[in-house]
């Protein structure tokens, strides 16, 4: 228990952590921001006020119509009487108010923008946690001081998961707090049942899963490198090569559900339990344009996929610890 | 009566690399008794802090028997690292952490008492900075850190590789008075160091290692008199008898060279005969002074390290020893 009392300390004593994490609530609250400024309350009032700039917008459009273009219109038509300027049924009240920040509606759908950012910190958490022990000779003092290897490293990796575990849901509750209060001033909290909140629920724990997988992952790497360096490198590497790169290629090449290779649509599928892909190209009639072939990509199998990466990683960095001389 | 605090018998370990395997340790050997300062020397590359590395479980040998206080390593380190306080080759610590976070944190890992903290800032010298960032100490203060953490555990051996590395020519004395107090109060130390002038003083016995395999060994006083030339050096009141002198002192059966201002002699027994020799033929001597070996000509001398004018060594330019002397 000492040592996790000492890693703990250390987590949260660390400039990186503070930072990031303050860096990491700034994004969050400036998002936030944005939603207030662009979202608005339907009161009667505002409804009221749209209604107005509605019709002043139509009655301009119809003036603007009469004066400049009807005669054209009904010179060069062959059927003059279609000539009767903009429909009015174009200009209604929400074209002319902001739309109303749903959080039933929202939430879900932008609970990636929580998990991703602090799946992003947690990565770079997990990396210098580690990696910073390591380049600095501090690892091998406390090897000195505690030569069990798999040990030491295992306290290390639980401390840093109970930590973005705890992060996790704090900053999670903070969001979830944040989007509730942007809806009660700038939209509505209507039909949020038990089992709505249930579903929210189970969707941040998955994001809180994922925040931890994310962080597993840099401190795996950097500590196969033992150096920060390694696993930024490869994060950016996969990033460029193995994501841009690779959809650049894959959609040239014109493959099939190529998105199914691409970890922001994985995080995506585990959040919100499935993704519909579309490929094939799309079917275009009266009622619109439909995807010629669907395929769906589940959680299950996005949430196998990446425990097999996180395990393959964190199972490499104990069996290099254990294996390699600390030098 | 002694006992073993520190034995190692034929430790092996060869570095695989690109450029072919390296042997850092050939069969070396090496033994410290309870209480002793122990000066382990050697050029670089010789095997040093692969020794202590691998006594603290950081390397694996390749083969070899090592023991800490009775206990066989490396499966027993876990049961007596408590005993054993190290500072391998200047450890750095977070820099944006004080002193004090450093230690704590440490102690809190070794599940040591908080109250052990202070006093071991005491001991080094830094009680008064301990609550600054160690990013703005000096190397010396950082190394006089590293000593504190290794100290922190009260062990029953101490390792310290380079201790003085950084430290001024007070810290260096006061580093010295420490280990002389810790020694008195029954800690061993093993200590690492190119200061040799501060080994000859400090240390009780000494190990010089060369290309992995122990050269000498012993109490310091027995090697340097193992490699004590016995000279005596004569200087005469007139430099320009000299010449006499040498022929007097060879007549008396005596090996006699001019050497610059003075001559010096081999094979004296006493060396009043020589001052007898010369006054007897009205040569004085204003100096006699018999010519001991320092343990820095001695360490040259055994890893054939000593410089040679015009030449550049490398670091692997070291004495080949067959055998343990």
């Amino acid at each position: 228990m000492s040592l996790v009392k000492a890693e703990r300390r250390r987590f949260f004593k660390r400039r990186m952590t503070v930072w990031m994490l303050v860096i990491g609530l700034a994004i969050l609250g400036a998002i936030g921001a944005g939603f207030v400024a662009t979202h608005s309350k339907h009161t009667p009032e505002a409804v009221a006020a749209g209604e107005a700039k509605a019709k002043a917008a139509y009655a301009k459009e119809v003036r603007e119509f009469e004066d400049k273009w009807k005669k054209e219109c009904e010179a060069t038509s062959k059927d003059p009487a279609a000539c009767q300027g903009p429909p009015a049924e174009y200009f209604t009240a929400e074209h002319y108010m902001k739309p109303e920040f749903d959080f039933k509606l929202f939430y879900g759908e932008i609970l990636i923008i929580w998990a991703a950012i602090m799946a992003m910190i947690a990565f770079v958490l997990g990396a210098t946690y580690i990696g910073a022990e390591w380049s600095s000779g501090a690892m091998m003092n406390l090897l000195t001081w505690r030569p069990k290897r798999i040990s030491v490293l295992g306290t290390k990796l639980g401390v840093l998961l109970g930590s973005m575990a705890a992060i996790g849901t704090a900053t999670l509750l903070l969001w979830t707090g944040m989007l509730w209060g942007i809806a009660k001033v700038a939209g509505h909290t209507n039909g949020m049942t038990g089992s709505a909140w249930g579903s929210f629920g189970l969707a941040g724990l998955r994001g809180v899963a994922m925040i931890m997988a994310f962080a597993a992952l840099g401190f795996g790497l950097a500590s196969l490198g033992r150096h920060t360096a390694l696993a930024l490198g490869v994060a950016i590497g996969v990033v460029i090569v193995g994501q841009i790169g690779l959809s650049i290629v894959l959609a040239m090449a014109d493959v099939p559900f190529f998105e199914r290779y691409l970890i922001p649509v994985h995080m995506d599928a585990w959040l919100k339990k499935s993704v519909e892909l579309e490929g094939g190209g799309y079917t275009c009639g009266p009622s619109g344009c439909i995807p010629e072939a669907v395929s769906e990509l589940t959680y299950k199998t996005s949430g196998l996929i990446g425990l097999a990466v996180v395990v393959a990683v964190t199972a490499l960095a104990f069996w290099s610890i254990k294996r390699r001389d600390v030098a | 009566m002694t006992s073993s605090v520190l034995e190692i018998k034929g430790l092996k370990k060869t570095y695989r690399s690109r450029g072919g395997p390296r042997r850092a340790l050939d069969g070396f050997d090496m033994h410290v008794e309870a209480g002793q300062v122990h000066g382990f020397l050697g050029p670089n590359g010789s095997g040093k802090t692969t020794t202590l590395r691998t006594l603290l479980g950081l390397i694996k040998s390749d083969g070899g028997e090592m023991r800490i206080l009775g206990s066989e390593l490396p499966e027993a380190l876990p049961k007596v690292v408590s005993q054993v306080g190290a500072i391998v080759e200047s450890p750095q610590f977070f820099a944006n952490f004080t002193a004090r976070d450093t230690l704590s944190l440490l102690a809190d890992a070794g599940d040591l008492p908080q109250s052990r903290v202070d006093w071991a800032f005491e001991l080094v010298g830094l009680r008064d900075r301990a609550n600054e960032r160690v990013k703005t100490y000096s190397l010396g203060m950082k190394q006089r850190l590293a000593v504190a953490s290794a100290l922190l555990k009260q062990p029953r051996l101490l390792i310290l590789d380079e201790p003085a590395n950084g430290l001024d020519p007070g810290g260096i004395r006061e580093m010295r008075e420490m280990m002389a107090t810790l020694s008195a109060g029954g800690m061993t130390v093993v200590l690492s160091s190119h200061i040799l002038s501060e080994i000859q003083v400090i240390c009780d016995q000494v190990t010089i290692i060369s290309l992995g395999r122990r050269v000498a060994y012993g109490p310091v006083s027995e090697v340097l008199a193992a490699h004590s030339t016995g000279q005596v050096k004569v200087v005469l009141e007139s430099a320009v008898d000299l010449g006499l002198a040498a022929s007097v002192l060879m007549n008396a059966g005596l090996a006699a060279t001019v050497n610059g201002d003075h001559l010096l002699v081999s094979g004296v027994d006493k060396p009043a005969s020589i001052s007898r020799a010369l006054a007897a033929q009205q040569l004085y001597v204003a100096e006699l002074t018999p010519q001991h070996a320092d343990l820095e000509s001695v360490f040259l001398e055994l890893t054939g390290t000593a410089p040679v004018p015009g030449q550049h060594r490398s670091v692997d330019d070291s004495v080949r020893v067959e055998s343990g002397q």
